[in-house]
């Protein structure tokens, strides 16, 4: 039953937070302060999102040549700094793992 | 541009959205088997997805549910890896401030971080931007449905598919996808870096507070370097 009640609360909170603006509030009313910290949230989050699934696979820091995914991580953010795609991470850096894992065997 | 329809702007929507599909629908997979290996039924899985609609949220929440973590902990940490959807939702109202109240509780259910980067792109590149929000509403829906559909395979079929796939790094991927463009000022880049040093310092925290944390310390550090470059 309690797993329900966690579906349904997630949900709440999802829903509320992307609703918080577009419907229920104008951003204008709020301080400056808070929208100019509200602009971090994407690449402090993103980023600690990202940096553990290259660098700590197993979660432990493994930054040698034995963990591919830094180094397939690393030629993904190359990728997409320069191609400017959104596919551009995900097409070069899937199948670099691949290779790396491949020729690791 | 010449002046287009609400039809031509949602068909444009589906369209420029699916190439993005490509990294979305593995996700979804991936969120699926997260679901299942965390112990949620089949139906519990997919309740999950469908209503919350979010990956990350969906991952965590299996993460903290594999680990029996307390509910406060699991809604916690949902909320905060959920908030950046509160600044997509600033982002956007402006631009939606004149629809009524169903189409922005729609839209507002609908929104990810990728329909929300396909929508500001098409609002900036548009010249008549009467029907946008249908566009919104094209990309947002071709989005949901694949996701649902992706999820519901995940857990269906996903524990047959071999660890060797790797697929748990397209979600990686996904959001570094993500992360590359958020970054375009020198405190942007402050802000994702100290969250990324924070994150592996931090790593040693019980229920993903890592998380947490490093995303505070980054927007501290975003807030500081853009106080000090005023002065």
């Amino acid at each position: 039953m309690s797993i329900w009640l966690l579906i349904l609360s997630v949900a709440a909170v999802t829903f509320l937070l992307r609703a918080s603006f577009i419907v229920f509030a104008n951003p204008q009313r709020f301080p400056h302060a808070f929208r100019q910290a509200l602009t971090f949230v994407p690449p402090a989050v993103l980023a600690a999102i990202v940096v553990p699934g290259l660098v700590m696979p197993e979660g432990v820091l493994d930054v040698s040549l034995a963990n591919p995914r830094w180094i397939a991580g690393l030629v993904a953010i190359a990728a997409a700094t320069r191609l400017r795609h959104p596919l551009a991470p995900i097409a070069v850096g899937l199948p670099l793992l691949w290779c790396l894992q491949w020729a690791m065997r | 541009m010449t002046q287009s329809s609400p039809r031509q702007e949602f068909i444009a929507g589906c369209r420029d959205i699916s190439p993005v599909l490509l990294g979305s629908i593995p996700f979804g997979f991936v969120a699926g088997i997260a679901a299942v290996s965390a112990g949620m039924s089949a139906l519990e899985g997919i309740a999950l997805s469908v209503l919350a609609f979010s990956g990350i949220a969906q991952l965590v929440v299996s993460q903290l549910v594999a680990a029996n973590s307390p509910f406060l902990v699991t809604v916690a940490a949902a909320f905060v890896v959920s908030l950046r959807l509160m600044m997509y939702s600033a982002a956007l109202s402006p631009h939606l401030a004149h629809l009524d109240r169903r189409w922005r509780i729609l839209l507002s259910f609908l929104m990810t971080d990728q329909s929300f980067a396909m929508t500001v792109k098409r609002f900036n590149e548009a010249t008549d931007r009467a029907y946008v929000h249908w566009h919104f509403l094209g990309s947002a829906t071709t989005l949901y449905l694949s996701w649902q559909a992706a999820v519901a395979f995940g857990v269906l079929a996903g524990a047959s598919v071999p660890a060797t796939w790797s697929l748990d790094f397209a979600v990686v991927l996904t959001f570094l996808a993500l992360l590359v463009p958020a970054v375009r000022t020198r405190a942007d880049l402050a802000a994702a870096c100290v969250a990324g040093l924070v994150v592996l310092i931090a790593a040693g925290l019980p229920y993903r507070l890592a998380l947490v944390v490093a995303s505070i310390a980054g927007i501290a550090a975003g807030m500081a370097i853009e106080l000090t470059r005023r002065r």
